[in-house]
């Protein structure tokens, strides 16, 4: 059987799967189908609200020590345009890279960021449970507010515990 | 046995960029071969990642419920079950067995003989087993899914499929390939059931155009 | 599934031919697709028959089964 493809209807339908990001395995017993691991992502691949602690994580911290995107950019050696993805895009997924030099930047442990980043899974049901409640407290105003200081504040412990 | 090869294109993702793939019309001994020498020990190693991520251990991919060389043998000469697979830079890259004789159970369709899909997998390194893991090459579902919808028409059936989806991949047969779900289905370990009419056949090609 | 088909010229019998033709309309499928899949019915369950399985028909009522006897 011969099928004539064209390089536009792969490469369209092959970014499709991509964005999808689910798996297409058809034949294995439910039970033992594997779902990928640290992927927050549902079947139709969005990401829960823990991804959006990173993302305010980033932005307090960067208005906490009175830096500019750009000037975050340079210092932190990452590219402005993920910066700002990961600011305000809650289903951007960022580069380990990126997470790996904003870790080194804010001095936070590196396991840490990149569970809260959505790019490796939790050990414990408790740390999703605290970046939640510290996207819920925070808010996005010009200057950090004592409410917002507070929650950067205990969040930063929640990141440095040795666990 | 002679193989028709038709020409192809994956995405290779991290170049960013189109790469030539085939879709073969067969699972011959060399799939096989590359099943065995390549796919097994990159999914074995993954394994071993997930148990180290402390992956409770019902959730860890069972290499024996992949057995393609068994799957082979059991529909090896059968008329109603033949197989594709896609090829890129020598290597297999997923695999498709399919079912000539199911019959259509979406009220449009009752009683029509569409192509079930028995088994589909992908090459481990183009899956995510981790969320950051970054797949190789992109787009070997939707060949298959196309080759499947082109024998479909091909034996008269207007591109009919059925197939049993896994739940993580609910969503892509749902909404990418824009298949009807009728629902979990008790006979079958309670997965989800699809079909794809020729309509949404049509409209799944049309997607890529 | 090579490219190269095989041509065959079948003798049927008037019955034989109604009844093909009755199939082709049931199932909106060529004279040649309804015996293709004929030929894969028979071949399925010969195969399977032959590992030692039965094939059954079973009431969707009752949940009785009579076995198809294969020659």
């Amino acid at each position: 059987m011969k099928i004539e493809f064209t390089n536009e209807w792969c490469l369209q339908m092959a970014r499709l799967e991509l964005e999808a990001g689910a798996d297409i395995e058809i034949g294995v017993t439910p039970n033992i189908a594997p779902q990928p691991v640290g992927a927050l992502e549902s079947s139709t691949g969005s990401l829960p609200d823990a991804n959006i602690a990173f993302g305010r994580f980033v932005r307090l911290m960067r208005r906490h020590r009175r830096q500019t995107l750009e000037g975050l950019a340079e210092v932190a050696e990452i590219e402005i345009t993920e910066l700002v993805e990961i600011e305000e895009d809650n289903h951007h997924k960022p580069e380990p890279r990126t997470v790996y030099q904003l870790a080194k930047h804010f001095e936070m442990p590196m396991p840490k960021m990149m569970q809260l980043a959505g790019l490796s899974a939790p050990k414990d049901a408790s740390f999703y449970e605290e970046a939640i409640r510290f996207a819920a407290r925070s808010e996005t105003v010009e200057e950090l507010n004592a409410i917002e200081r507070a929650a950067l504040e205990a969040f930063v412990s929640v990141l440095s515990e040795k666990k | 046995m002679s193989v028709e090869i038709s020409s192809a294109f994956l995405l290779d993702v991290a170049a960013g960029q189109a790469v030539a793939a085939e879709l073969w019309d067969a699972v011959t001994e060399q799939q096989l071969v590359h099943w065995e020498d390549e796919w097994m020990p990159v999914q074995r190693e993954f394994v071993e990642r997930m148990k180290a991520a402390g992956v409770e251990r019902a959730l860890l991919p069972q290499s024996r419920h992949w057995d393609w060389r068994r799957k082979a043998e059991a529909f090896s000469g059968s008329l109603a079950n033949p197989s594709f697979c896609v090829m890129c830079q020598g290597m297999t890259q997923g695999m498709m067995i399919v079912n000539t004789l199911h019959k259509a159970r979406v009220a449009s369709q009752a009683g029509k003989e569409l192509i079930y899909i028995e088994y589909l997998e992908n090459a481990p390194w183009n899956r995510r087993h981790f969320a950051s893991d970054q797949p190789r090459f992109a787009g070997v579902g939707s060949l298959l899914m196309r080759a499947a919808i082109e024998f479909s028409r091909e034996e008269g059936f207007k591109g009919r499929l059925g197939l049993h989806s896994l739940p993580q991949s609910n969503g892509w047969y749902s909404n990418a390939c824009g298949m009807t779900d009728l629902g979990t289905d008790a006979d079958y370990q309670n997965l989800h059931y699809f079909e794809m009419t020729p309509e949404q056949a049509d409209t799944f090609i049309a997607k890529g155009n | 599934m090579a490219a190269a088909k095989k041509t065959m010229t079948l003798n049927l019998t008037d019955a034989e031919m109604g009844a093909l033709e009755e199939l082709c309309v049931k199932k909106d499928l060529s004279k040649t697709a309804v015996l293709r899949q004929a030929l894969r019915l028979y071949q399925t369950v010969e195969t399977r028959v032959g590992r030692g399985a039965k094939l059954f028909f079973e009431d969707d009522q009752t949940k009785e089964k009579a076995e198809v006897m294969m020659l």
